[in-house]
């Protein structure tokens, strides 16, 4: 009975169910959502990682990459080094093709000698301007008892994600092929891949391997069953390393399979006593900052979703890939190296279905640490959630209260469209019927929307000398642009009439409604995407009407301008641009090759994002 | 007279045996053996085992080389010709060239089988064929009765039968594939028990099933057929081989040490012309002509010849090597070597007794064997990604620069896969390299297709089709997933599902016997719950909820009273007074409103 009481009271006082309430609970929303995904450090929150799959048997076996394979090394890598010193030594005399196709010529031979099929595929991609272009190389171990129904890929891109020479890297990847072809035991194909860099060349492979690639980029003449696993060599140093770094973030926020990461911590820690690393993070002593830090770095990069290494581009095609990288200087040479990828090779050649037990979904906050998407999920869902709760407030509050309360009466409020006829109920006097205009909310924000595809289109098809310069102009008409919009909107400027304040709540509402909507779906698929772009979308739900005296509106609405300004995706792009020290154009042809190669889709969601804020200026 | 009877029995028997002694005449046994080493340090090894009962004797289940097993299954199933595949691994024609006996004696990975069934109606037939896959899954140890009606298809133009029938016969092909069939040593057993020598001597007493399934490929095949003579005298033959090829660096391994362990440094064998050669560093240096002998390959060595074969000198001798001549091969004392005239066989005449070996020591060569081209090459793949659709990519590459290639493909594709085969296009590559679309049509020259029904039978594909000079022709096709029911999944879900092998049969005037190709097997993806514990929890637990809370609410909300005593209780209250009012200006409002619109 005191519920319902306490309901009656809300309906009798709709200032506080309509602005109040929504107001406060978005507000909840916001902060519960952040404190929560600040929890999950703690020990309370996280788990302890462990290994799913049983038939993977990590660090079981014994690695036997040891003794006179060393002297093999060092021989395929002088012949490596005498081919790239040759091109190096004659300067001007050979040019680089030439250096090339002699390696490739040098890689193709001492594979074919070892025993496997080789072919290679030459690929072409252009962005922003730019030609990218190569020739993969690549090998195939032919299981001894089996039927090319599956197949483990190994990657040693010639040139690393930090775009060092990654000599080391591609030998013990030839010393590697010759020693497993010995083997007897696989039960599924092995694949060598040399590529020339870390970006393109894997994924030219395997949209050819996928038959999905565009017609610059080479058919594979040979070819193996269904890929499980992949992982990605890259030893750029010259001498022996310390620990080992693994990548696993994926393009467009997709990760691998956790046991994948599992497997190779606990053969790189466990078995060979290296120690792995994850997220740049050397000094990690398992505090919580430490953990939060490791955690905030792992969504960045989520968030962004670019491709963070040649493992990326297996992920879009359901192939679980990590990127193996020595850091340091220490006592480990290549051969612990060689180890821990045989031994990995060997937990998922006894893979017997494809890994799907562990998580896909997790967030890693040390390396044996993680908190799984049940656990993290509520925060950013929570934030999505205050835009939808902000969305269906306005909605209500446009068909019901049409704003006669409470106390002062506002100029044009009272031109509200109501017949005059339609009374006051019994019970809730100030509640009325409006009837809403939707027509001009909705094909604003429907416009404003598509309004966005004009950025995507413009910055994915100039050439890459112009990003800054298109930058800083969509910046300034993103300052202007809206103000036109609200002069339009509320003098008419004879184009239109002018509207009523409940179609500026409509189109507020139905903004948000959006945008609730797609932060919430996408929660469940990039959850730091979503939760990034909610926090940075925050303000919009709060922006409102100031009602009180002219100049202090002035001031405020102004000073909520200058807010809105900082906080739209062109500037905030400057911003961190110039916080982190690197060019706009850079970002922005990174972008723009993420989009034409990877399918990079955060800068979609970073566009529409803009289009929000437009509609929300208001 | 009962205790007559009793002895007639034995005495009938004795009779008939003595009598149908004369008929065995025509019962023989040959086994033959031919190795020859392949590039890439590989031996391909033949084994061939063949013997002949009269037609007589076997309708009459005397039996001496055909094994009764196998013998009395045929005739209960009225089987009258049987052709049984298992097979692992994967032929690699690019470094070996054409396949032994033409393929005709290899299926795809995992079981096949194919028969010719004595039946008046497809459906007695069909039974026919069930007791014939269980009494084989039995007899071979092999999941031939997981051949049910999807696995089962009727070729239309694939396979004919290579024995000799008689018109009266109404004979019916039923063919089954198991592409997942491991194929292990519990199949090697019963198929050594139903040779004449049993694995004890003669050329079956090198295998090994350790060596055997180590190989890089093997097929085993039974085939049983009638074969009729000039004269009208008809034989049941039975015709078992298998044939191997060994890796000779891995089959040499002992098997007290079958780790391939890093060699000495002392050992290994470097190129030292190069600069940096030295203690340390070593770029490698491989051998292509590697010593072996019987022994080192199989492990075992081979128990002089089986007493029960043909030695009368008018046959081979048992076994044969093809190396070229100028190679010196030791063999053991007693064993008599003729070389052959074209210059790459000899063949070896084995002491009826001693253990005989074989040795080749290394040896550089500079003629080799020619191996024969295949006439076709032919690579299936699925393409594409996700878990609804995919499609499926054949590539057929005729490496003859003169002369077409006519063949059929044969495709047997679970129900699960659906194609769909009005996107099945044709793309022709020639010799410029410039790939050119072409319709189907032009390719394809007949279409036999059977479509697939859902849990019953699966889809039957079989084209004929002409592959030009010196060309490849990729054919694609896309085909979407089915789900499955929850209970269908095997417990190994996510590994995907086998698709069978596709048969070519390539119908080449020059050779008597067809050539037939057999693609790799493919994995299929389907879309797949996730089967693990929480999902499981969580359905539960729902469903269990949604039950409860269903339930006890309506109990807690529900009140059954009559009709006159709820109208009472509606007015009587305030709430209910008040409601009914408020009902009514809310309706007055609406419709006031809804007349202004």
């Amino acid at each position: 009975m005191a519920l319902k009481s306490a309901i009656r009271n809300l309906r009798n006082n709709p200032y506080l169910l309509f602005v109040r309430l929504p107001n406060l609970l978005s507000l909840l929303c916001i902060v519960v959502g952040v404190v929560w995904l600040l929890l999950l450090p703690l020990n309370e929150y996280s788990r302890r990682t462990y290994i799913s799959e049983n038939a993977l048997l990590p660090g079981q076996v014994h690695a036997y990459f040891t003794g006179s394979e060393q002297n093999i090394f060092r021989g395929y890598k002088k012949e490596l080094e005498g081919l790239l010193n040759d091109g190096q030594a004659r300067g001007g005399q050979k040019d680089e093709a030439e250096v090339t196709a002699a390696v490739s010529d040098k890689l193709q031979s001492i594979l074919q000698a070892a025993g496997l099929k080789v072919a290679t595929q030459k690929y072409e991609y252009t962005s922003a301007g730019i030609t990218h272009q190569g020739e993969n190389t690549y090998a195939i171990i032919h299981a001894p008892r089996g039927d090319a129904t599956e197949a483990i890929v190994l990657v040693a891109p010639w040139m690393t994600a930090d775009d060092k020479l990654n000599l080391n890297g591609v030998t013990l990847a030839l010393t590697l092929a010759r020693y497993f072809k010995r083997w007897s035991l696989w039960s599924k194909d092995i694949i060598f891949l040399i590529t020339p860099d870390s970006k393109s060349g894997t994924q030219a492979w395997i949209d050819a391997y996928h038959d999905m690639h565009p017609a610059s980029v080479q058919s594979l003449p040979l070819k193996s069953g269904a890929l499980q696993g992949a992982l990605v060599i890259e030893y750029p140093l010259e001498h022996r390393f310390q620990t080992l770094h693994i990548v696993y973030d994926g393009v467009n926020g997709q990760l691998p399979n956790l046991d994948l990461f599992n497997t190779a911590v606990a053969i790189a820690g466990g078995q060979m006593g290296i120690g792995a690393n994850l997220q740049e993070m050397w000094g990690h002593d398992d505090s919580y900052k430490h953990r939060l830090q490791t955690m905030f770095r792992g969504m960045t990069k989520q968030g962004l979703g670019y491709a963070t290494g040649a493992h990326s581009s297996f992920m879009p095609y359901h192939i679980d890939a990590i990127t193996l990288q020595t850091k340091g200087e220490g006592w480990e040479d290549e051969m612990a190296l060689g180890r821990t990828i045989e031994s990995l090779c060997r937990s998922l050649n006894n893979l017997l279905e494809h890994l799907h037990q562990s998580f896909f979904f997790y967030l890693l906050m040390q390396s044996n640490r993680f908190v799984s998407i049940g656990t993290y999920l509520p925060s950013a869902m929570l934030i999505a959630g205050n835009f939808t709760l902000m969305a269906i407030a306005l909605w209500m509050r446009t068909g019901y209260y049409p704003e006669t309360k409470p106390a002062e009466p506002k100029d044009g409020k009272t031109d509200v469209a109501e017949p005059k006829d339609m009374k006051v109920s019994v019970e809730a006097k100030t509640i009325n019927i409006a009837e809403r205009q939707l027509a001009l909310p909705l094909s604003l924000v429907a416009g404003l929307h598509l309004l966005g595809l004009v950025p995507l289109w413009v910055f994915n098809n100039i050439f890459h000398q112009y990003f800054t310069t298109t930058t800083y102009i969509f910046v300034v008409v993103g300052i202007i642009l809206p103000l036109i919009l609200a002069a339009i909107l509320s003098h008419g400027l004879g184009l239109s009439k002018p509207i009523v304040p409940q179609q500026y709540h409509l189109i507020k509402s139905f903004s948000l409604l959006l945008l609730g909507l797609s932060l919430s779906t996408l929660a469940t698929l990039n959850f730091s995407l979503s939760f990034m772009i909610g926090l940075l979308c925050a303000p919009l739900s709060f922006v409102t009407r100031v009602q009180s005296s002219a100049p202090v509106r002035l001031a405020t609405s102004s000073l909520g301008l200058v807010l809105l300004n900082l906080l739209s995706p062109p500037t905030v792009l400057l911003g961190v641009c110039g916080y982190m020290g690197v060019s706009v154009e850079e970002v922005l042809t990174q972008a723009a090759f993420g989009w034409d190669v990877w399918g990079l889709e955060s800068g979609v969601v970073a566009l529409d994002m803009a289009h929000n804020y437009k509609g929300c200026k208001e | 007279m009962t205790v007559l009877s009793l002895f007639s029995v034995p005495f009938v028997a004795l009779v008939l045996s003595l009598w149908s002694c004369s008929v065995l005449a025509s019962s023989d046994y040959h086994e033959h053996l031919l190795l020859q080493p392949l590039p890439q340090s590989s031996l391909l090894a033949s084994f061939n085992f063949r013997s002949n009962t009269s037609q007589q004797s076997f309708d009459q289940q005397h039996f001496r080389h055909l094994p009764r097993a196998l013998g009395q299954i045929l005739q209960h199933a009225h089987t009258k010709e049987l052709h049984l595949r298992f097979t692992t691994g994967r032929w690699d024609a690019e470094s070996w060239g054409a396949r032994p006996w033409n393929g005709s004696k290899e299926g795809g990975t995992g079981a096949e089988l194919w028969a010719w069934i004595d039946a008046p109606g497809d459906e007695e037939a069909f039974a026919k064929w069930i007791t014939l896959t269980q009494s084989l899954s039995g007899l071979f140890c092999a999941s031939l009765n997981f051949v049910d009606s999807t696995r089962t298809t009727r070729p239309v133009v694939s396979f004919e039968p290579t024995g000799d029938h008689s018109a009266a016969d109404q004979l019916h092909l039923l063919h089954g594939t198991l592409p997942g069939e491991v194929v292990c040593t519990e199949n090697l057993t019963p198929f050594l028990k139903l040779l004449p020598c049993k694995g004890k001597a003669g050329i079956s007493s090198l295998f090994d099933g350790h060596k055997l399934f180590d190989a890089a490929w093997q097929s085993m095949s039974v085939d049983i057929q009638p074969v009729c003579g000039a004269d009208g005298e008809c034989v049941v033959q039975i015709e078992q081989s298998v044939d191997m090829v060994l890796d000779i660096d891995r089959s040499k391994r002992s098997r007290s040490n079958p780790i391939p362990r890093p060699v000495p440094n002392e050992q290994l064998i470097c190129d030292t012309s190069k600069p940096y050669n030295s203690d340390d560093t070593c770029y490698p240096l491989e051998t292509s002509d590697k010593a072996w002998s019987l022994t080192e390959v199989f492990g075992r060595s081979l128990n002089g010849v089986c007493p029960l074969a043909d030695s009368d000198g008018t046959s081979d001798p048992s076994v044969c090597l093809r190396v070229p001549h100028e190679r010196g091969v030791f063999i053991s004392e007693g064993a008599e070597e003729i070389k052959k005239e074209d210059g790459f066989t000899r063949c070896f005449k084995l002491a009826s007794s001693a253990p005989f070996d074989l040795s080749i020591p290394q040896q550089p060569v500079n003629t080799q064997v020619p191996l024969d081209e295949p006439v076709l090459h032919a690579e299936r793949t699925i393409v594409g990604h996700g878990q609804e659709r995919g499609g499926m990519r054949i590539i057929f590459g005729n490496p003859s620069n003169t002369s077409d290639v006519d063949f059929i493909y044969f495709e047997s594709l679970p129900w699960f896969l659906r194609p769909y085969i009005h996107t099945l296009h044709a793309t022709i590559t020639g010799l410029d390299g410039v790939p050119r679309e072409v319709p189907a049509s032009e390719i394809v020259k007949e279409t036999y297709y059977r479509p697939a029904i859902d849990r019953e039978r699966g889809t039957q594909l079989e084209l004929s089709l002409s592959v030009p000079a010196a060309s490849t022709v990729t054919l694609t096709y896309d085909f979407e997933k089915a789900i499955l029911r929850y209970t269908e999944y095997p417990p190994d879900a996510n590994r995907g599902f086998n698709v069978a092998p596709a048969v070519i049969r390539i119908l080449d005037t020059a050779h008597h016997s067809p050539i037939y190709i057999r693609s790799t097997s493919l994995l299929l993806q389907l879309p797949t719950p996730d089967f693990s514990m929480p999902y499981n929890v969580i359905i539960l637990t729902s469903t269990v909820i949604a039950l409860a809370f269903g339930t006890i609410f309506n109990i807690l909300v529900r009140r059954v009273v009559s009709l006159d005593e709820a109208a009472v209780l509606g007015s009587q209250s305030v709430k209910g007074r008040l409601l009914g009012k408020v009902v009514a200006i809310r309706d007055r409002i609406r419709g006031k409103s809804s007349k202004v619109e």
